[in-house]
């Protein structure tokens, strides 16, 4: 199956972004008609590579061949029309063209600068062949569910009849049966002699698609061999160039039941997305908040920390009602709640501005409106920077001269420099390096030992699995399950997550 | 380990103080006397030099708040019509036949112009409609007020002896508006580098949405921006009023190019979030003086304009704003 000649051969790719390096000296190629998975962590340089292929980017050294001739893309559209096709892990569809109109746009076909009504037709038949058959091709695409998006997404990019395929992260958001028809179409396009890129962060799917494997380590290409011949444990060593023994903190003492709650959630309902969601969240304890993604888990805590609106329902902090939620009410002293959003780059930070004035942004006016600083606080983000071991150059610089994990450890002392009671955090992790993580999570299990309340909302499994006492699993806006001590393992979140353990949502599941 | 932070920077003025687009405009303002000196030699007589500076005053005054409200990250298109509305409400006033009500004269037009602008805030902040529709919709209505107000004749009324002082009077040679101007040169600057304030303003006129996300009161911001933008045209207004010892229909309609002209060629970003009001002064100063070797030079009004916009789109070509966010 792998002896097939080369489609696309890269030899001494370097990409550098400034003072960066993304991709350096990288030689990689991958043949017509096999699964090829790339595997990394997050800043491996697996999103450049895609790019350079894509013609988005243009490598700073180094030959691309394609079919043997070098060759370089004027763009993504030049790109495509050698057949090589990418779907991107964001979603680049256009929120108010139509489905059809997303999906034709890709390689319009016209006439005399008319479109061609065949496209659609085409188009509908790629849908229908991943099992998108109920997506109507005349719907808005802002109306779809992030899921449906992702199935348009892959269908617009079959409709371009690729001979490279690249698959970003491209299934994320999808449920197991839609995963599984996806795949099926995935394994047709290689019998017929297409190449895919794979990337995922999903190990079984890995295994049960990938015919090769490449493993990516800080812009260097390390090591390529087919499925199966290195095992797991062996491929993340690869990929992290370290164990992962250290990586959580150890477990800590459970919390007594009979310890009353700081924060107490009660049948928060909010428009489509949350229905009667109750929990509780005990001093010293750290919440999961686990389910796929779009469930409602995000939304819990921005309602909670008063960013959304019409929220129903009552939330209590020890003890005492909290109504009129907004987020400045919510880090007062007497209420104490942080709240780290989940994107950085646009929700938590301010890019262009100083790592001081970033970290000081929330503490700001807390002391009346002209003593710029409180010397406790001054002290306290001093001594957070140092706890977190920030790597920077001058505290003077642009907070987006640094790194992802960085940047959220600044994030981190930001608010903890307020002492909350009460800290909400959106998958604080994603696109965070391992040693980062590792020493976030260190951070986050002392802060439960200090007696703070943590509620967590996370992507990764493992992550709610090591280090939460109790998860939630969120299953169309409701807490399909609560886990803990034993039960609370991989399998049983996946399977909640996907609504099978409910009973009450088993056959909602299936549909 | 032994890495350990002494004191975390003060806010650092270098980063604001150090802005190219002020030497720029600070070389043109040079060129400008050059040209002005050698085709019209008394153009650099101390006499007509303070006189620039009177000038200037009022539009660097009324271009303080059009600085806040831009650094924000919006834009108070209705500048003109709230001029003229201040001015024919303070000479009115001023003007009542009761000494008691006429002493009023000043608050009034203050008041008038920060309710003014807390219409505009409230449009922006809590109605979330684009500033560019909202404001300008106000300067139209306004403009109907005042034509219904007027009967579209000049309104009669007397202007407050403050004003006339303010505006016209020297203080050891040296004209009162002027040294008016630099105590506001003074407040504003320390309000926007000094304050909480003013941190917030140059946060939210970058992203407004992690300003929030921070437990910031964005809306509270926003609305006494544009309280405080109507407040400095009121106090334009008045000094303008005083200048020309009355109030006209149309007088502020000349200022809404030159206000945020002066804003955006000092160095503030159209877009929000970085910018100073030193930059605005020096552009008031560059937009007056060229404004004056234009009619000495005896270029015609329609001319004049054409040079304006030529210029806001020179400057700007020339800065290629770098906002990091799109």
């Amino acid at each position: 199956m792998s002896n097939t000649s080369r489609l696309i051969e890269l030899s001494g790719i370097t990409k550098t972004y400034g003072p960066v390096t993304a991709l350096k000296n990288v030689d990689f190629s991958c043949a017509a008609g096999t699964i090829h998975a790339i595997l990394g962590e997050n800043g491996a340089g697996k999103s450049t590579l895609m790019k350079l292929l894509a013609g988005v980017i243009v490598p700073t050294a180094g030959e691309i061949r394609l079919d043997g001739n070098a060759i370089h893309f004027a763009g993504p559209r030049d790109a495509a029309d050698n057949g090589l096709v990418c779907m991107f892990q964001e979603l680049s569809l256009m929120p108010n063209l139509t489905v059809g109109n997303n999906i034709v746009l890709s390689r319009p076909q016209s006439r005399f600068g008319f479109l061609c009504r065949s496209g659609y037709q085409e188009a509908r038949a790629c849908l229908d062949r991943i099992g998108a058959g109920k997506i109507a091709l005349d719907c808005p695409v802002h109306e779809l569910t992030l899921a449906e998006r992702q199935l348009v997404e892959i269908a617009k990019a079959l409709y371009q009849k690729p001979r490279l395929l690249i698959l970003d992260e491209a299934t994320s958001a999808l449920g197991a049966d839609a995963v599984e028809k996806v795949f099926s179409v995935v394994r047709e396009l290689r019998d017929a002699g297409t190449c895919v890129l794979f990337i995922s962060h999903r190990f079984h799917e890995v295994h049960s698609l990938a015919d090769k494997i490449s493993v990516f380590r800080n812009g260097s290409h390390v090591q390529t061999f087919a499925a199966g011949a290195v095992d797991h444990d062996g491929i993340v060593a690869l990929m992290i160039g370290q164990s992962l023994e250290q990586l959580f903190p150890p477990p800590r003492k459970p919390i007594a039941e009979s310890v009353a709650p700081l924060l107490s959630v009660r049948d928060m309902s909010w428009a489509d997305e949350l229905k009667d969601v109750n929990f509780d969240v005990r001093p010293g304890e750290i919440y999961g908040l686990g389910g796929l993604e779009g469930h409602g888990q995000q939304r819990v805590l921005e309602a909670v920390f008063g960013v959304l609106r019409g929220v129903s329902g009552r939330v209590e902090i020890g003890g005492k009602p909290f109504g009129r939620r907004t987020p400045f009410r919510s880090k007062s002293e007497e209420i104490g709640i942080a709240f780290i959003p989940e994107d950085r780059k646009t929700e938590g930070m301010i890019p262009s501005m100083s790592i001081t004035d970033n970290m000081r942004l929330a503490g700001l006016g807390r002391d009346g409106l002209l003593t710029q600083d409180n010397q406790v606080r001054e002290a306290h983000y001093k001594a957070l920077l140092h706890r977190l071991d920030l790597v920077y150059g001058s505290l003077e610089d642009p907070v987006a001269s640094l790194s992802g994990g960085n940047q959220q450890k600044v994030l981190l002392s930001k608010w903890l420099a307020l002492n909350p009671r009460c800290i909400l955090l959106l998958d604080p992790t994603r696109g965070i390096d391992v040693k980062t993580k590792a020493q976030i999570y260190q951070l986050l299990s002392d802060l439960a030992e200090a007696g703070m309340a943590i509620v967590l909302q996370s992507t990764d499994y493992e992550e709610l699995v090591h280090l939460c006492d109790r998860v939630a699993v969120f299953y169309h806006g409701s807490i399909a399950r609560e886990l803990s001590g034993e039960m609370l393992t991989p399998t049983n979140l996946i399977s909640a997550a996907m609504g099978l353990s409910g009973i009450a949502h088993a056959t909602e599941a299936a549909a | 380990m032994t890495q350990s932070i002494k004191t975390l920077p003060r806010l650092s003025l270098s980063r604001y103080a150090i802005d190219p687009a002020i030497f720029l405009v600070a070389t043109g303002c040079i060129v400008l006397l050059v040209i002005g000196g050698i085709v019209y030699p008394s153009f650099l007589s101390p006499g007509y030099l303070l006189q620039q500076l009177q000038i200037a005053s009022f539009l660097g005054v009324i271009a303080a708040g059009a600085t806040l409200v831009i650094l924000l990250g919006y834009i108070d298109l209705s500048v003109p019509s709230a001029i003229t509305a201040v001015a024919v409400l303070t000479t009115t006033v001023g003007g009542s036949s009761n000494p008691e009500i006429a002493v009023l004269a000043i608050p009034v037009g203050l008041v008038g112009g920060a309710l003014i602008g807390l219409i505009n805030g409230i449009g922006v902040a809590i109605f979330r409609l684009p500033s560019m529709v909202w404001t300008l919709a106000i300067n139209s209505m306004l403009m109907g007020a005042l034509v219904f107000f007027t009967g579209g004749f000049k309104p009669r009324g007397v202007t407050p002896p403050l004003s006339i002082t303010l505006a016209l009077d020297r203080t050891l040679g040296i004209p009162n508006a002027f040294l008016f101007w630099i105590a506001v040169i003074l407040g504003v600057s320390l309000l926007l580098r000094r304050t909480i304030y003013g941190r917030y303003v140059f946060a939210t006129g970058n992203s407004e949405k992690a300003v929030f996300l921070s437990g910031i009161r964005v809306r509270l911001v926003t609305v006494l921006t544009f309280v405080a933008a109507g407040v400095f045209t009121a106090i334009g207004a008045i000094l303008l009023a005083g200048y020309a010892n009355q109030a006209y229909q149309g007088m502020g309609d000349t200022y809404l190019m030159p206000v945020i002209t002066a804003v955006v060629i000092g160095g503030t970003s159209i877009l929000g979030g970085c910018g100073s009001y030193a930059g605005t002064v020096v552009g008031a100063l560059f937009i007056t003086l060229l404004s004056s070797i234009l009619s000495v030079l005896q270029m015609p009004e329609a001319f004049r304009q054409i040079v304006f916009g030529a210029i806001i789109l020179t400057m700007l070509l020339m800065r290629r704003f770098d906002r990091s966010n799109r």
